[in-house]
């Protein structure tokens, strides 16, 4: 079973995204993963920490389609995934709003649709007024955003980041952090988030994987209490740092 | 201070610099004059002085093997003078040049205009298919290597005098950047994109249209300005070699030469630097133009 039949009512406890028993050898041998088993449903925001190389991203490029998995099975809806980068991956040839619409535009929407549906997902990330500015000029935080933007417009049921926020500085990717839980709390897409930060994992998530290093394997699990809306300030609270020192541990014993 | 500042031609400039670190009272000026840009003049001469004082090193050298040529072999090199009067500035002689030059202009725009679109299509196709990357690739290098001169006779033979084996021989010094700046310029697209263009299920040529060719242009016209000037040579190189038709500027250095007037003969060299110059900067603007919102290429001035 590769996909999901997108017309079923998505009942509350169905799956958004699946993994069942995932192995994934590459054709130059190497094992990148080894046995994950994982469910996501509508509404959740899972994060995975792990050493570097362990194949966090491999997963996501399994759940997208742009690699296929050696064994197991893997159920998602692929015309309703949302996929951020690591890099922004703007065309630098393209405005703003031109790349907004890339998507759309690809996926053959008519103009006036795509102008609409974009500026609104521009105007959600805070770039009114850059409509027209080129990549060159922006910031990379402001990249990030258009990156988003850019996802956003096809209103995927499955989100999947792979360490967007990793290049940002600090400022930046706290600030970043609290949109995207604003556009999640909005949107209640199914979020798989692959991140270096621990503190990041736990801010952002109902729930933190740690993987272990090559093969990878989904070594610990921790559910996040902490209640939607969530103010930034929640990360300095002594809750908070106990989590993220357990996590912490966990990743430690791992790798 | 006081001698200087009433006869230099800036006094009032001086006095005004010296009163103001003096009083502090008039410091209200005082930004204007310290601040002050460099003059017009003096931007204009940081930018075409160097060339100047080039062109006048090489004038001297031109001058010192002058010198050095006997007296009955002077002809050789005429004086500027004589350049000046009989060529660049005779009347007959710079209607010749006028109908060589837009006879020239044409065969070196054709030949461009056939290296693009032969080049460009050849390029996209090793895009496409390795295979035919690989089997090109050396003929390509080969092309560039041939001495063009030893194949003109060949040329001749196949395709007589006149026009054609004219364009054919711009075409091949004109054609090799076409192919490999395009080639790299599609192969360089960043493979975050590339996915991105996956994930959509985006077509081939969707992909190429949208993706490559865009992110190619500026490689691309990197080596279209060394293939515009090429065509130029390769029109010239054409005319020297192939005889018949219509007189271009190749034609006419050699009539010039045979004929023994060497006035002329430089005259006409002058004329085909100054072809080449502008169709250089022709396209160096248009590149400009073109990416300079975008890519970092565009903020080069020339």
């Amino acid at each position: 079973m590769q996909t999901m039949d997108r017309l079923t009512d998505p009942a509350p406890n169905t799956t958004a995204l699946s993994f069942h028993d995932i192995r994934m050898v590459y054709s130059d041998g190497t094992e990148a993963i080894r046995s994950v088993t994982l469910d996501i449903a509508p509404g959740e925001l899972v994060s995975i920490v792990g050493p570097s190389g362990c194949g966090k991203s491999t997963l996501l490029k399994l759940a997208s389609g742009l690699e296929q998995p050696t064994s197991g099975s893997l159920s998602v809806d692929r015309d309703s995934v949302g996929y951020v980068f690591q890099d922004a991956t703007l065309l630098p040839w393209r405005t703003v709003r031109r790349n907004v619409e890339l998507l759309l535009e690809l996926h053959g929407v008519a103009k006036e649709e795509r102008r609409q549906i974009g500026q609104a997902q521009i105007d959600l990330v805070g770039l009114t007024g850059f409509e027209e500015y080129y990549p060159k000029r922006l910031s990379g935080g402001m990249k990030m955003r258009v990156s988003l933007a850019r996802a956003l417009t096809r209103s995927p049921n499955v989100f999947l980041f792979d360490e967007p926020f990793g290049a940002l500085d600090e400022i930046n990717r706290e600030r970043l952090q609290d949109e995207l839980l604003n556009i999640f709390l909005g949107e209640r897409f199914a979020g798989l988030f692959i991140t270096h930060s621990i503190l990041e994992a736990v801010f952002l998530s109902t729930r933190v994987l740690v993987m272990s290093a090559r093969p990878g394997r989904i070594a610990a699990e921790f559910d996040v209490p902490f209640p939607f809306p969530r103010q930034h300030d929640v990360r300095y609270t002594p809750e908070f740092a106990e989590l993220t020192g357990r996590v912490s541990a966990a990743l430690r014993a791992c790798s | 201070m006081t001698d200087l500042a009433t006869t230099h031609p800036d006094a009032a400039e001086l006095r005004t610099m010296s009163d103001a670190i003096a009083n502090p009272a008039l410091a209200d000026d005082a930004p204007l004059v310290v601040l002050r840009q460099p003059s017009w003049v003096r931007r204009q001469l940081s930018i075409g002085g160097p060339p100047l004082v080039m062109l006048c090193v090489l004038l001297g050298v031109y001058w010192f093997f002058h010198n050095r040529l006997s007296h009955n072999r002077k002809f050789l090199m005429p004086w500027f003078g004589d350049i000046w009067s009989k060529g660049l500035t005779d009347s007959k002689t710079i209607r010749e040049l006028w109908g060589g030059l837009q006879v020239t202009g044409r065969l070196a725009f054709q030949g461009l205009a056939i290296s693009i679109v032969l080049g460009g299509l050849i390029g996209i196709a090793m895009f496409r298919f390795r295979w035919l990357e690989r089997a090109n690739y050396p003929f390509l290098v080969a092309l560039q290597a041939v001495p063009v001169l030893a194949i003109v006779p060949l040329i001749q033979v196949a395709f007589g005098y006149g026009y054609t084996p004219k364009t054919i021989v711009c075409v091949i010094i004109s054609f090799f950047p076409i192919p490999t700046t395009l080639l790299l310029g599609l192969r360089s697209v960043d493979q975050g994109m590339v996915n991105l263009f996956r994930l959509q299920g985006a077509s081939w040529f969707t992909t190429l249209r949208k993706l490559a060719l865009p992110n190619a242009m500026p490689t691309l016209f990197a080596g279209l300005r060394i293939s515009s000037g090429l065509s130029v040579i390769g029109a010239i190189v054409g005319e020297l070699f192939v005889r018949g038709g219509t007189d271009g500027l190749g034609s006419l250095l050699v009539e010039y030469r045979i004929d023994v007037h060497y006035e002329k003969m430089y005259a006409a060299l002058i004329w085909c630097s100054l072809l080449s110059i502008v169709v250089y900067i022709f396209f160096t603007a248009l590149g400009n133009r073109l990416f300079r919102s975008w890519h970092e290429s565009g903020d080069l001035s020339r």
